[in-house]
């Protein structure tokens, strides 16, 4: 085991893993950790805290990461290159190994222009893959980008983003591979909604043997309503909605286009499950966190296994 | 005293300025030997395939030179082909080496001083504008 | 060269205020070339302060001078003669020359009168795209010669990121995404194979202040 972890030990004993997502708020707030965690407790094998999204401040990804761990949830701890540079990196993972986190997730971040404080100074000294190598570095061969010698190695489980929809196509399944050669343990991916393509990427990533080093997780979001699938199409840099995904949506009955978001989720979900070089789904159900139990339930994905 | 047609050109105030670096600018103009030894450390020489009008004495002689023969009784026109060689021949690196010590981006920072004072200096605005870099 | 875009007419303003007698100073170099603090824009930028001063029932003195590069002190220093008639000087030049130019007048206040911008290259008259942000550790032979330092949003370097949308960058639809065009070129040019391998983490040389000295004059400056 390289870190331990419980999504580590849900993938390795080759179950199909259920990840979620969690927004820190935008305070101090406890509450409001407590409230979303409670939706995916026990339902999903860990959950995604996210570093600053949007570029907007929120509560530390670290501490609200520690705060969803003692109420019995493993968080993804999220670590974004926008906002610190190298020091700051391993410094972090040291203290969230120390404290007993055990996975992470390296991401570039959004750039702050989009977010609260657009003219911050955006750090990016290292990049997303180069961050991947970073605690890879640290964990197995004991050094700081540096060189110098860690003294008690972190453990962690690597997690990176993959987003098999952007341009150009045939450079994303390269992209893959430099994560994995930086030594990425798993990634999840950018929304699906063009299953023609996930289905082209992940048998790319099967024929390249990446599969066999890199455990993949595509994400999923269920619409919630037209609006917001054209929103999506439009204005969301690296989601790719077709549209036959709006049509659909927009004939669902009127009350019922949710219902039929999900009901498109689920189907995904189910032919994920039979997808070789699928490893499991990563569930981004934005502001929607107490529909997780129930989409949990219909996918099929209850009880989760508990492996020691 | 002249023929030159100065309208629209202040030959007094060019007088003027000669006369306050009149000692070095006399000195400098009688000192050149024409050896063509500062043309070897001018880079744009060197990059206008030796090109002898981008040589560091052609352009200070052609500029200050003409400016203090004719007294700073010039036309406008000759300031403005003044111009070209100051600006559009020359950076101004000041790395030009003379061997009698002359200080050949001096006087040609000279030359440019007193067109600028007359208004005549390049128009970057202009397409194909003159900008020796 | 050096870009720069004048500051707003009422920062400046602002910022001589106190003074009644003020020397506007262009510079000959890369300011004139952008259009941004020539001769030119010396004698623009006093007549607008000229009339906004008129507006507020005020007047000062506003001399105007262009020195050919105020980064060299040899150009420089024709201005030891006039500087002394002055309250403060008002500096057209990038940021190198405003700061050789106060350290040349120590006991004259000296401001800025452009925001200095990057280092970037002609599009057109009046239009200037940014080409590079001197990092001093140039990584644009692995990058086709496009800079992911200057052009990508994110300053990757394994780009490019997920973010890229039908050719621009994630951040906007006007600005075209670097690694895009990193990988179109290198395609072009049967060299993708530069950009598979994991670069590794970058040597930032911009962090202390530098200085250049060419190995030929090594001896002459380092005992
Ligand atoms: S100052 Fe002018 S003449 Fe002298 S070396 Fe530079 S470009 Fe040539
Ligand atoms: S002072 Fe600045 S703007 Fe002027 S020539 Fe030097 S670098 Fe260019
Ligand atoms: S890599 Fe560095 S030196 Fe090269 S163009 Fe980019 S910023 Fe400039
Ligand atoms: S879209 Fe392109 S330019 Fe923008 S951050 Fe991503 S890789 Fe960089």
């Amino acid at each position: 085991m390289k870190s331990g972890s419980n999504l580590e030990k849900i993938l390795a004993a080759g179950h199909f893993a259920f990840t979620g997502e969690l927004g820190p708020p935008r305070g101090a707030n406890i509450e409001h950790v407590k409230e979303k965690a409670q939706h995916l407790i026990g339902h999903v094998d860990a959950v995604n805290v996210t570093d600053n999204q949007t570029a907007m401040v929120r509560m530390s990804s670290w501490a609200a990461a520690l705060l969803v761990r003692e109420m019995g949830l493993e968080p993804n701890y999220q670590m974004v290159c926008r906002d610190r540079n190298r020091l700051a990196m391993q410094a972090d993972i040291l203290g969230a190994s120390a404290l007993g986190i055990r996975n992470v997730i390296c991401l570039s971040g959004d750039h702050q222009q989009f977010g609260d404080h657009p003219n911050a100074k955006g750090v990016f000294d290292i990049d997303s893959t180069q961050l991947i190598d970073t605690v890879r570095r640290m964990r197995d061969e004991g050094t700081f980008i540096s060189g110098e010698e860690i003294d008690g190695l972190p453990k962690m489980f690597i997690g990176g983003a993959a987003n098999p929809f952007a341009d150009p196509f045939e450079w994303r399944i390269h992209r893959l591979a430099k994560k994995v050669e930086a030594g990425v343990d798993f990634v999840q991916t950018q929304c699906v909604y063009n299953m023609d393509k996930m289905r082209e990427w992940v048998k790319q990533a099967v024929d390249m043997g990446l599969t066999e080093k890199v455990y993949i997780l595509p994400g999923i979001t269920p619409m919630k309503s037209v609006g917001m699938a054209k929103y999506m199409k439009s204005k969301v840099p690296g989601i790719e909605v077709p549209d036959d995904v709006i049509k659909r949506l927009q004939g669902a009955e009127k009350g019922k286009v949710a219902e039929e978001g999900i009901k498109m989720a689920l189907e995904q979900i189910e032919e994920f499950k039979e997808m070789k070089g699928v490893s499991g789904i990563h569930l981004m159900a934005i502001e929607w966190e107490h529909r997780v139990p129930e989409i949990a339930e219909r996918a099929g994905m209850l009880p989760r296994p508990v492996i020691d | 005293m002249s023929n030159e047609n100065t309208a629209g050109v202040d030959t007094d105030r060019i007088k003027k300025r000669l006369d306050s670096r009149k000692a070095k600018m006399k000195l400098s103009l009688a000192a050149c030997a024409h050896c063509t030894l500062c043309a070897e450390s001018c880079f744009l020489f060197n990059a206008r395939d030796n090109d002898p009008t981008y040589m560091p004495s052609y352009k200070f002689i052609n500029s200050i030179g003409v400016l203090y023969k004719k007294k700073g009784v010039v036309d406008r026109a000759t300031l403005e082909d003044i111009r070209d060689v100051v600006w559009g021949r020359c950076v101004l690196c000041t790395r030009c080496y003379c061997p009698f010590g002359i200080d050949i981006p001096e006087m040609i920072a000279f030359a440019r001083n007193i067109c600028r004072e007359q208004g005549v200096f390049p128009d970057y605005e202009e397409k194909g504008s003159i900008h020796a870099g | 060269m050096v870009k720069a875009k004048r500051k707003p007419l009422e920062e400046i303003a602002d910022a001589i205020s106190a003074y009644g007698k003020v020397l506007t100073v262009g510079c000959g170099g890369c300011v004139s070339v952008c259009l941004a603090g020539g001769q030119r824009e010396v004698q623009e930028l006093n007549a607008e302060l000229e009339l906004t001063l008129k507006e507020k029932g005020t007047s000062k003195t506003l001399g105007n001078y262009t020195v050919e590069r105020q980064c060299n002190m040899d150009l420089l220093q024709e201005m030891d003669d006039m500087v002394g008639g002055y309250d403060c000087i008002l500096s057209m030049a990038c940021g190198a020359g405003v700061q050789l130019m106060a350290e040349r007048y120590p006991n004259i206040p000296v401001f800025p009168a452009v925001n200095t911008v990057f280092i970037g290259v002609d599009r057109d008259i009046g239009m200037y795209e940014e080409k590079c942000r001197a990092c001093g550790e140039c990584v644009l032979a692995y990058t086709g010669g496009i800079c992911p330092v200057t052009r990508c949003a994110k300053g990757l370097f394994n780009g490019p990121c997920g973010g890229t949308n039908n050719g621009k960058c994630e951040v906007s639809q006007e600005i075209p995404c670097a690694w895009l065009d990193i990988y179109e070129r290198l395609k072009g040019q049967g060299r993708l194979d530069d950009i598979l391998k994991l670069q590794g983490v970058m040597q930032w040389q911009n962090q202390l202040q530098r200085t250049v000295v060419q190995p030929k004059f090594e001896k002459r400056y380092y005992k």
